[in-house]
């Protein structure tokens, strides 16, 4: 393999994987947020990302929607989803004993009940392709090839991470959400609502993973199963260090680079292996992840 | 102006608070003594609505609040500052300060507030842009009470503000905590340390095992000799 070719590959490689890992970025945010507050991981995460998914599809080829009305209902649609099942099942869970155990274990039947209803609506039972806004034309940047669909995806991908950031960090109700995940307790005593602020990080995370769903379904086949793409957003947060929103998507924009330049230099076989190694490397070189602080040592 | 009518907590079947009865009138400093684990902490978290009765009343300002829940009670005027280090770690000094007073939507006079919290602790305004978690234990306990402050309340719950703290930094606290009241705050406040409580006190209640075993004027207790041989070591 001579530079030239080398070089090559690694644009087009971080090209493409700032596409990929930018939906990674999302859906690792969108599990991250309700891991720090809830403190349990959502093992719901991929299924809600792929029904999120299935309703957009629903609304758009089934019943005819313009692309404008289908891209509000379906983020409201999730996030009202998402908040519901906050509010109706874990806040019961919530008031019993062993809660984290029990919030899985619901986060996992949440899965297998999103996933049976999309098979057993006729929607979900053969593959399908969603239908694209942007066209196929590409661009050349440097010596990298995208579609205008891959820019689309990478921008509104940014813009929306953006947006969420501000809101996180500058507005009363991100503010109130970032010391429920810090201290809930003081949360409580300064006049935070813990139902209502958790139950809206719910409905945030699921309107972030049916974003992620818009974005990446035109480039992908649809089944029921798609949904198992969210373990690279659960490995976007684990090199992330798990409780770090930026770590998050830096460790989405690491994997999706590392899938593409070892599709491109090894093997596209390889490809899915690649997350691995990448998680294994920083947990052996950084036990902590990227960015997430210090190990916390136990005083005795 | 807060009024405790035989109330009782407990954590499962362990009962933490049995009939306790007291009453804080408006501008004072009332004074929960005890030893550890005598139910204090329990009894303060029971005003904010944190922990549930098992049976009891509690009236603040004449109504009854014991349903309520605990973001009402500091709408309503009654802030905790909690026991040990309950800071937002990652969040900056102003940050900490700004979200004490999350209920409020009065943003000219909340910046006001600010300037004021920060005269009684200069300190805090030296520390402003960093994150809260990088404080003395001396600091982050002023950032609690300020923080408490920040919501604007009538009746200020401060749990052992004196714990863990060197003797100076508890008699700056404590001046400050006197200062506070002089202007009209009134205070309930929760402390182990019982020389240094009765001493700012008007009115002390004691708790023995979650029920009151003494109560009376503060200047009183410290002469009485079940007191001073169980709380005051003499």
């Amino acid at each position: 393999m001579d530079w030239q070719l080398i070089w090559l590959f690694l644009q087009q490689g971080v090209a493409s994987g700032l596409v990929t890992g930018s939906i990674y970025a999302l859906l690792a945010v969108a599990i991250v947020i309700i891991f720090k507050t809830t403190d349990a991981p959502n093992f719901a995460a991929g299924e809600l990302f792929m029904a999120a998914a299935y309703v957009a599809l629903y609304l758009l080829v089934f019943l005819a929607l313009p692309f404008i009305a289908v891209v509000p209902l379906s983020l409201g649609v999730a996030f009202i989803a998402a908040a519901l099942f906050y509010r109706i099942v874990l806040q019961k869970i919530g008031s019993s004993a062993a809660v984290t155990v029990n919030v899985v274990i619901a986060t996992l039947g949440l899965s297998f009940v999103l996933k049976g209803a999309v098979r057993k609506t006729g929607v979900g039972d053969v593959p399908r392709s969603f239908p694209s806004i942007f066209g196929n034309d590409t661009i050349t940047i440097g010596q990298a090839v995208l579609t205008l669909q891959d820019i689309g995806i990478l921008a509104l991908a940014v813009v929306s991470m953006t947006i969420f950031f501000l809101f996180f960090n500058f507005t009363r109700t991100g503010r109130a959400m970032r010391a429920v995940g810090m201290n809930p307790k003081a949360a409580v005593l300064v006049g935070i609502n813990l139902r209502r602020t958790r139950m809206l990080i719910w409905g945030l995370s699921g309107l972030l993973s049916s974003l992620a769903a818009l974005l990446i379904a035109p480039k992908i086949l649809m089944t029921a199963d798609m949904g198992s793409v969210v373990i690279l957003g659960f490995a976007a947060a684990i090199i992330g260090g798990f409780t770090s929103l930026p770590g998050a998507v830096l460790g989405g924009l690491i994997i999706g680079i590392a899938e593409n330049l070892v599709g491109l230099f090894i093997s596209s076989r390889a490809i899915s292996v690649a997350p691995f190694v990448a998680i294994m490397l920083v947990l052996v070189l950084r036990p902590q992840g990227l960015l997430g602080g210090k190990v916390a040592v136990k005083k005795v | 102006m807060l009024e405790l009518k035989d109330i009782s907590a407990g954590y499962g079947r362990i009962n933490a608070l049995s009939g306790v009865g007291l009453k804080v009138d408006a501008g004072r400093v009332v004074a929960l003594l005890g030893a550890n684990g005598a139910g204090k902490t329990t009894t303060l978290n029971c005003i904010s609505r944190v922990v549930a009765l098992t049976s009891g009343e509690i009236h603040f300002e004449g109504q009854r609040v014991d349903r309520l829940a605990s973001e009402d009670m500091v709408a309503r005027g009654v802030c905790q500052v909690p026991e040990g280090r309950e800071i937002f770690a990652r969040m900056s000094v102003r940050e900490n300060l700004e979200i004490g007073a999350h209920l409020r939507r009065d943003t000219a006079v909340i910046r006001q507030d600010l300037d004021r919290v920060c005269e009684y602790f200069p300190r805090l305004r030296q520390r402003f842009a960093q994150e809260a978690g990088t404080l003395s234990g001396g600091e982050q306990q002023m950032l609690l009470i300020a923080r408490a402050l920040m919501g604007r309340p009538k009746l200020l719950l401060l749990d052992e503000p004196s714990l863990g703290l060197s003797p100076l930094l508890v008699e700056q606290i404590f001046a400050i905590i006197r200062q506070l009241n002089k202007e009209g705050l009134t205070i309930l406040l929760v402390e182990q340390n019982a020389r240094i409580a009765l001493n700012v006190s008007d009115y002390a209640y004691i708790l023995e095992n979650g029920e009151i075993a003494f109560e009376g004027n503060s200047a009183d207790l410290v002469r009485d000799d079940r007191v001073r041989q169980a709380y005051l070591g003499a």
